[in-house]
């Protein structure tokens, strides 16, 4: 703060005054960049070790990798009230025939969390919970510092995650989603299928969100070798009141093959047109237009 | 083993064997199409080995197969994920070109030369079987049960 002229008196009333509204400044500008804290500031070694002390005592997520253990698409064991709009882009959808990742293309949440082929692994520092995605090789970062949403997150495929605990579970609020990310709604009636067909993703029927979807996902461990997420989501723009799915179950792997891995997308020969049934070589343009 | 013994073997086998797979395999595909081959089907290809591409998110194995009628027949074969393959003891440099290879693969369903792989027999006796389809438990855990020998039908 620049300092007044000494020729101007400052009395006490001036300087509480003053102290006022640059605290009300600061909270407004924090609040502006979403950040409980109005300027991340390095900590002392002190400090440091107490917050990694902290820390430590968490439940643990940490050891080892999480193998998906659930099918790759949710059920949707109750039928979701559908907006009128969802309603009717749900009664006209034809079941893909086909996987819509078989290329390059990142998924996204929420969809990322289901693929399951590989593990995933979380990190965590003082503020921060990394969860490392091996079948996408992308990192979500989960904010643990108090912090609030940004009023306007930009589009990410991961969203902005904010995390905190609930006794053994970490709650974890997903704002700001891409409009592209892979998204089901729901999942036709067994009924209406052909019998016998042993596509997993059977039914599913993938669709647009909306630009406020919100996804709170509850992550706890049922034992030190299960790990359960459950997610409900939010969209006023498919569902009339917030769907909660059922939970999907990840299990610990700590030898050194369920260590992560990189992955590097590199090879999108095998892009499958599921109009046509044919396999396509390095077509670039329809890997990106998915 | 006398050849019609062996056949009804081979049969027996691969009806086994198709069966395990449909019952357990509703999990852990990663990036894989579900709609262009056959789960129910396994035939076995002898060949030889033209590419090997380990890349995410498939490998991919081409093998060139001389039919009965003395012409040559080049597969596409899409694998797993190198990251699922390496967990269950794949190498990259497992497969060179030139390898004698045989390899069981479930077939398109509409009868082009593209398969999808199931389990690689290598020159020296190494089998290296692929985990998609697998579950999410197998994945974890590694390969267990492999085959000694081809369970497809042979391609003539």
């Amino acid at each position: 703060m620049k300092r007044a002229p000494d020729s101007v008196p400052w009395n006490n009333s001036t300087r509480i005054l003053c102290g006022g509204v640059w605290s009300l400044i600061a909270i407004v500008l924090a609040a502006q960049s979403g950040d409980a804290r109005a300027a991340p500031a390095p900590q002392s070694k002190e400090e440091l070790a107490k917050a990694w002390r902290d820390i430590a005592t968490l439940p643990d997520l940490w050891q080892g990798t999480w193998q998906s253990v659930s099918p790759i698409a949710d059920d949707f064991p109750t039928p979701p009230d559908y907006t009128p709009s969802a309603f009717e882009y749900v009664k006209r959808y034809k079941p893909v025939e086909d996987s819509p990742f078989a290329n390059c293309k990142p998924l996204g949440l929420p969809f990322v969390m289901n693929i399951g082929g590989m593990p995933m692994k979380f990190f965590q520092s003082p503020g921060m919970i990394a969860l490392y995605i091996e079948s996408s090789g992308m990192t979500r970062f989960i904010h643990t510092d108090g912090r609030l949403h940004s009023e306007r997150p930009n589009p990410t495929y991961l969203g902005e995650s904010i995390g905190h605990w609930e006794g053994d579970t970490l709650v974890v609020d997903t704002t700001g989603f891409a409009p592209d990310t892979l998204f089901q709604m729901g999942k036709l009636d067994k009924k209406t299928l052909a019998q016998g067909d042993p596509s997993p993703l059977s039914g599913v029927i993938f669709g647009p969100h909306g630009p406020n979807l919100r996804l709170v996902e509850r992550m706890r461990l049922a034992d030190f070798k299960t790990l359960e997420v459950q997610t409900t989501i939010y969209d006023d723009t498919v569902f009339k009141r917030p769907y909660s799915l059922p939970s999907r179950r990840y299990i610990r792997g700590i030898e050194r093959r369920n260590e992560p891995q990189e992955w590097a997308c590199t090879d999108n020969r095998d892009y499958l047109d599921p109009t046509t049934g044919t396999l396509e070589y390095n077509v670039k343009d329809k890997a990106q237009s998915r | 083993m006398k050849h019609a013994d062996w056949s009804r073997d081979l049969k027996l086998r691969s009806v086994v064997l198709v069966i395990a797979v449909l019952c357990c395999s509703s999990i852990a595909y990663a990036h894989h199409s579900f709609a262009l081959f056959d789960r129910s089907r396994l035939i076995t290809l002898s060949g030889t080995v033209r590419e090997w591409k380990w890349a995410n998110p498939h490998t991919w194995l081409s093998v060139v197969v001389r039919k009965a009628d003395g012409t040559d027949e080049e597969w596409a074969l899409v694998g797993s994920s190198p990251n699922m393959m390496a967990r269950w003891g794949w190498n990259a440099a497992d497969i060179k070109t030139g390898d004698k290879v045989m390899v069981d693969i479930h077939p398109a369903r509409d009868g082009k030369a593209i398969g999808e792989l199931h389990t690689v027999f290598l020159p020296g006796g190494k089998v290296l079987a692929d985990p998609g389809g697998q579950s999410g438990e197998a994945l974890a855990g590694g390969p267990s049960d492999l085959p000694t020998k081809p369970q497809g039908i042979p391609y003539q």
